[in-house]
Formats: structure tokens, sequence, C-alpha cells
């Protein structure tokens, strides 16, 4: 499992500015790891780019031993017809509904499911949309501010259960919570401000497990370190 | 719903004849020009049994001409979403064809099929189907990118779904353009019946005109107006109904 990215650079087709300038960078095991950055560098679009939703760029995107690339982002919405729970039902694909229950504990959704979509608080609907993903076979997922709007405690509680439950996986945490991303992503690729001239650079995060014990200096190291490179 | 289109169309009558009227007081026409409320009241006694089967024919007409129209609106809205070649076509196709007035092409068909209830069926469709197929296409060929992502990016797409989604997500407009496309399907319906048809609201219009009968016209349009409000105000109810009952969790809010 290998994604790695040389000389990227990509231009969206309206417009005469480059998104992505001569971007290398390369992350070659299983884990969960991060796009660090201010908004409007160009996180989404390499998500985009990734998951080949967008053509039309110049570089390499080499994503070796990654069958299914999936992503997911903040604003999704699920078909108002039918209520959430029905929705989960249809788009689990078989052999995976204890899966299902389990990240229906972990993502504390039980008391949601008879809901549809629209009724929901904007956390609860990005909780949901992500365990669909989740119920899906994939090699690598884009969480592009996919836990946004959900409390602190929970948003841990989950990401350490989505490192224990999916191991074996490649996941790309998009986010804008600095603390969050040095404590529990292990490759960090922050980018700088555009105005800065500082570029990418690949940042290791603390990549705390279930049952950690913080070290505070160590995460406000890293801390500073991404914020050094931005 | 369906009582505030009535009552709307009353106030609306209203003031039309009253205008009329008032025309009629101030220029001291005779009931020849313009019929008094006493001869008015006296034509519609005398005309309600056979105006109301008229209508009631036009009226059948226009609601087959409206579900014609409406499955083909769809049926050419769902070919024609897809960005691709054909795609592209149909909509360009469809744009150019509304643009020519399909009464225009009145004569041909009456021509080609006679007078009969084929030649009002078909004209009334094709005024109601164009404006209809526009709505439809729109609606159809705009992706609901935050919905349909997961099914695209997941394999799990297929264009029933597709359809599906888009339908539900612009309900309220596809109910609005189906209870608004009656009022051109009717007017299809009359002008058909106007031009050359043996039967219909249309027709008995033409004879009243004929026989400068502006009394008939006058209860005609009246009897008309409070179908055509009938029929709407029903559509209406329905496409409340269908939204609340496709869009609405049945077991409450969170």
């Amino acid at each position: 499992m290998r994604l790695e990215c040389n000389n990227l650079n990509f231009t969206y087709p309206d417009s005469d500015v480059p998104v992505i300038k001569s971007l290398s960078f390369s992350m070659e095991t299983p884990g969960f790891n991060a796009v660090f950055g201010p908004s409007g560098v160009g996180k989404t679009s390499l998500a985009r780019l990734i998951a080949k939703m967008e053509s039309n760029f110049k570089g390499n995107i080499d994503t070796r031993g990654m069958d299914t690339i999936l992503y997911s982002y903040n604003l999704e919405r699920l078909p108002g017809w039918s209520s959430t729970g029905n929705h989960l039902d249809r788009v689990t694909p078989e052999g995976k509904q204890p899966l299902k229950d389990r990240l229906i504990d972990i993502f504390e959704l039980k008391n949601i499911l008879p809901a549809r979509f629209s009724k929901l608080s904007m956390g609860q609907q990005n909780r949901i949309n992500l365990v669909r993903y989740l119920l899906q076979d994939f090699s690598l997922l884009i969480m592009d501010e996919s836990l946004a709007n959900v409390d602190e405690k929970l948003r841990e509680s989950i990401i350490l259960s989505i490192k224990n439950l999916f191991a074996d996986k490649m996941f790309l945490y998009i986010s804008h919570n600095l603390m969050e991303v040095s404590g529990f992503c292990r490759d960090i690729l922050v980018f700088g401000k555009p105005s800065g001239n500082k570029g990418c650079s690949i940042i290791q995060g603390r990549d705390y497990k279930k049952g950690y014990q913080p070290d505070k200096e160590a995460l406000d190291r890293t801390m500073l370190e991404i914020m050094n490179a931005i | 719903m369906l009582f505030r289109r009535i009552y709307q169309f009353l106030i609306v009558y209203s003031i039309g004849l009253l205008f009329l009227l008032l025309i009629k007081s101030v220029l001291s026409l005779s009931d020849y020009v313009i019929p008094g409320v006493g001869l008015i009241i006296e034509t519609f006694h005398n005309v309600f049994d056979t105006y109301f089967f008229d209508v009631m024919n036009t009226m059948s007409v226009t609601v087959l001409g409206q579900c014609v129209s409406i499955a083909m609106a769809f049926g050419v809205g769902i070919a024609g979403r897809r960005s691709s070649w054909m795609g592209s076509f149909i909509k360009v196709t469809a744009y150019n064809i509304q643009a020519y007035p399909i009464v225009a092409l009145a004569p041909i068909i009456f021509i080609l099929l006679g007078d009969g209830f084929l030649s009002r069926l078909l004209i009334a469709s094709m005024i109601c189907y164009f404006p209809l197929l526009l709505s439809v296409l729109g609606i159809m060929a705009t992706p609901v990118v935050d919905i349909e992502h997961f099914y695209i990016i997941t394999g799990r797409m297929r264009w029933q779904l597709e359809v599906k989604i888009r339908a539900f997500e612009n309900l309220s407009k596809l109910t609005t353009v189906i209870s608004g496309s009656a009022t051109l399907a009717m007017a299809g319906t009359i002008v058909a019946e106007f031009i050359a048809a043996n039967a219909g609201i249309g027709y008995s219009i033409r004879i009243a005109l004929y026989q400068s009968n502006l009394a008939g016209i006058l209860i005609a349009l009246f009897m008309i107006g409070i179908v055509i409000s009938i029929y709407q105000g029903c559509l209406e109810t329905l496409g409340e109904q269908i939204k609340t009952r496709w869009s609405v969790s049945k077991r409450g809010n969170i």
C-alpha cells in the first residue's frame, strides 16, 4: 500500500491560478494520516485528485496496492425519502451487519436511526454519513472534515476506534484542528501558506492509540513543528 | 388549496364581469353588444346542461392530454439528462422545437387526422408538453452532488436512483409545474376545439361567437374557470400529499 505524489500540479479548468504547485510526498503504510493547512491551500483539491474525481493534472499520483479509494466530505446528505436507518441497511454490504452494529454503538447513532436525515443536527449528519463509508470496501478513505460539528470527546473516541477497527486501511484526515491532527495522526502533510513560499512537508504526528498516555511536551513540540511548517 | 383556487377565480371573474357591466352602463350599450345581468342569468339557465357536458368533454381530453405530455416529458427528460452527445442533442432539439408556436401546427393536424378526438388530444398534449419538458429536463440534468457523490464513488449509482434523487429534491418544483401545465392543456384543448373540432366547450364558444352571443361566451368562460380551478386545486392537493408522505418522517423528529 503506497500513496505517492510526484511533482503534482493542478489548475481548475476555469481558472489561471494553480491550486497545487510541484507537490511531492509519499505515505507508505496503512494508518491514520492527515492533510493540514490553512483554508484555500489545496487540501480538498488534492483529495479529489487522489480519489480520481478530477483529471487534467500534471505530475504523477501513485496509489499502488490501493484498489478502492473513497472520498467523504462534510455536508454530504442522505436522500430524504426514508429513515437514516433504512438507508444504512441498504448500503451495508452482505456480512458487514456486525460491523454496522459496532459502528452504530461507537458513533452513538442508535437513537437517531428512525429519523430522516434532514431532522438531524449537523454533527449527527456527519456521523451517519461517515459510518456508511466505513461500511464499504476500501483501501484508502479520505475524510474531508468528515467529523466537523461532532463534539471533541466523541470525535476522539471515534478516531481511536476507527484506528483500532481499520488498522490495515489507510486514512487521510483533513481537519483544521491542530491538536487533534498532531495527537492522532501519523504522517501529517502540511501545506504552507501560498504567500509564505514554504511548500509542503511531512511531519510525524504522535499517532495515539486506544489507552494512550498523553505526553504534553511531545504534543506541544509536534504542534509547534506544524505551525512552523505553515 | 382547492377552495382558495375557486374563490380566487370567482374574484377575478366578478371583477371582469363588473368591468363589462360598467362599460355597458357608461356607454349605454344595448344587450346585443354587452348583455345585462338578467340576460346572463337567463342564458345560464338555458345553456347550463349543454355547457356542463361540453366542459366535461373538454376536461376529459385535457386530463388525458396532460397525462400523455407528463409521460412524454419524463421519458425525454430522463433520456436527455446525461451530458453525453445524445443528451445534449435531445436538450437542444427540445429547446428549439418549443420556440415554435405549436398552435400554428394545428391546421396541419386537423388536415391529417380530421376534427375528432385524436386531433384535440394531440394539440392539447403538444401545447402542454414543451413547457413541462423544459422543466423536467432542467431538473433531471442538474446533479444533486452532495447526495449523489456517495453512490457514484462507491459504484452504487443506477439511473433509477439518480432519477429518484433528482425528482425527490425538486418535488415542489415538479408538482407546481405539473399543476400549472393543466391550464396549458385546457387552453390547448379549447384552442383545438375552437379551430376545427366538433365537440367540447371550445366548439360551443365558436358557435356562440358566430351568433354574437356574448352571454353564452361569458357562461362558457365561467364554467371553464370553475372546472380548471377545481382540477388545479385537486392536483395541488395531491402534490402536497405526495410531498408530505414522501418527505416527512412518520416517527417524529430528533
